[in-house]
């Protein structure tokens, strides 16, 4: 049992890169730098003192950015003195009123369900963390949140937004609304959290917090 | 330069907690996070094969079938994938149809031959290195992959938006297939088993 405690240790201190697979020894590096990989250039981590307390404060600003953008229409269209506008759960339910029960359902979970619950997770993770409490929560959650980041798609949603509304130029008149820049704000500030937060720091933490002592 | 006494070539990655486990006989589970991370590679593959296959089939209606139905009055006009990256292209919106042609056409099919190169080739046992760095181009494909989705959300964000007068567009029977095969393809690229590719260049690296 002690050759296996040993061993993992060893291999706690080895990194692989998630690009090319090349392996590293992890070194320590100083306040805000990255290390990259010498292969591929991909940042394998970041030296960030108080992670927890960014994460904490993305993740609480994320969350106000999508009650925001889903609060109010995010385009309005006009056309012969009719008026129509959308926001993300309108348009998921006249995919359901029309009949498109998977189209809705899963373009539910990808630009709704799974984004909202990132959040949840997030903040629920950094504020365990902080308040050093609930070391198997925060492990079930960690495992959770790498099985729900590939599939949230905020960022190619707003993409189709311009795309679809590309297609309606010169049939109408287009007004943005505040949804849309709020959830234009949400994907830079979701980009951000996903590049300056790696799963592999919070797990190194993780084990830090709860099993130094 | 990891310790003299580990196999480099044993070592893998956690998908799940980035932790570094070693390879071993049977189902592995990883150290830090205790998630099972690989399986028996036959029993993963045959499951990739299955997630592919479906999603090459579903290709077909997604292509066949309109993705969009436009109503004016009641005439009924439907669009396919590629009919609709045609009309774009004749009303001179090219960026838009060249946006439409990589996300709903290039991307899946690249998916396809990507997925199925690394499948085949994990079939082959013969040869250990390849040219190819096949953990990249696997990395490759779980990046790109979800941006196939673009054209079903136009699809969703037009059926919720254009409903003025009598004028609606709503979904089409190819979005429902279209959908489908993106998530097969996602699981294909999800439950390929990264230990059977292969190593580039004639030995390891570093």
């Amino acid at each position: 049992m002690a050759i296996k405690m040993d061993e993992n240790q060893v291999l706690d201190r080895l990194i692989i890169c998630p690009k090319c697979h090349t392996i590293h020894q992890k070194i320590t590096i100083s306040k805000g730098k990255n290390a990259k990989c010498d292969n591929c250039n991909k940042i394998l981590y970041h030296y960030d003192e108080r992670i927890l307390d960014h994460g904490l404060a993305l993740g609480i600003t994320g969350l106000i950015l999508f009650l925001v953008s889903n609060l109010f229409p995010l385009v309005r269209v006009e056309m012969l003195g009719h008026e129509q506008h959308v926001t993300i759960l309108s348009m998921i339910f006249s995919l359901l009123e029309n009949g498109f029960y998977v189209v809705g359902v899963v373009v539910a979970f990808m630009v709704f369900i799974f984004p909202l619950m990132i959040l949840i997770v997030y903040i629920t993770i950094s504020w365990l963390m902080i308040q050093k409490k609930g070391k198997s929560l925060t492990k079930d959650l960690l495992i959770l949140l790498s099985k729900l980041l590939p599939w949230n798609m905020v960022e190619i949603y707003l993409v189709s937004i311009l795309v679809a509304l590309v297609k309606l130029i010169g049939y109408m008149q287009i007004h943005f609304g505040l949804s849309f820049w709020s959830l234009t704000l949400f994907v830079l500030l979701d980009i951000y959290l996903s590049k300056s937060i790696h799963i592999g720091e919070l797990w190194e933490l993780r084990h830090r917090i709860y099993d130094a002592r | 330069m990891p310790d003299k006494y580990i196999d480099e070539s044993t070592l893998l990655r956690c998908p799940i907690c980035e932790a570094v486990n070693r390879d071993r006989e049977g189902d592995i589970y990883c150290h830090r996070c205790g998630s099972r991370i690989f399986r028996n590679p036959k029993l993963t593959t045959s499951r990739a094969w299955a997630f592919l296959i479906t999603a090459l089939i579903l290709y077909i209606p997604a292509n066949l079938y309109p993705i969009l139905v436009n109503e004016q009055f009641v005439s009924k006009k439907g669009n396919t994938i590629i009919g609709g990256i045609i009309l774009l292209w004749e009303e001179g919106s090219y960026p838009i149809a060249l946006i439409i042609l990589v996300a709903s056409v290039l991307v899946p099919i690249l998916k396809f031959i990507v997925l199925l190169y690394l499948l085949i080739s994990a079939n082959l046992k013969k040869h250990r290195y390849t040219k190819v760095d096949q953990h990249k181009l696997h990395y490759m494909t779980e990046i790109i992959g979800p941006w196939s989705m673009v054209d079903v959300f136009v699809v969703a964000i037009l059926t919720g938006l254009v409903h003025v007068g009598t004028i609606r567009v709503i979904a089409g029977p190819g979005a429902t297939a279209f959908v489908l095969m993106v998530l097969f393809t996602m699981f294909a690229a999800l439950s390929i088993d990264t230990r059977l590719f292969k190593e580039k260049g004639s030995h390891g690296s570093d």
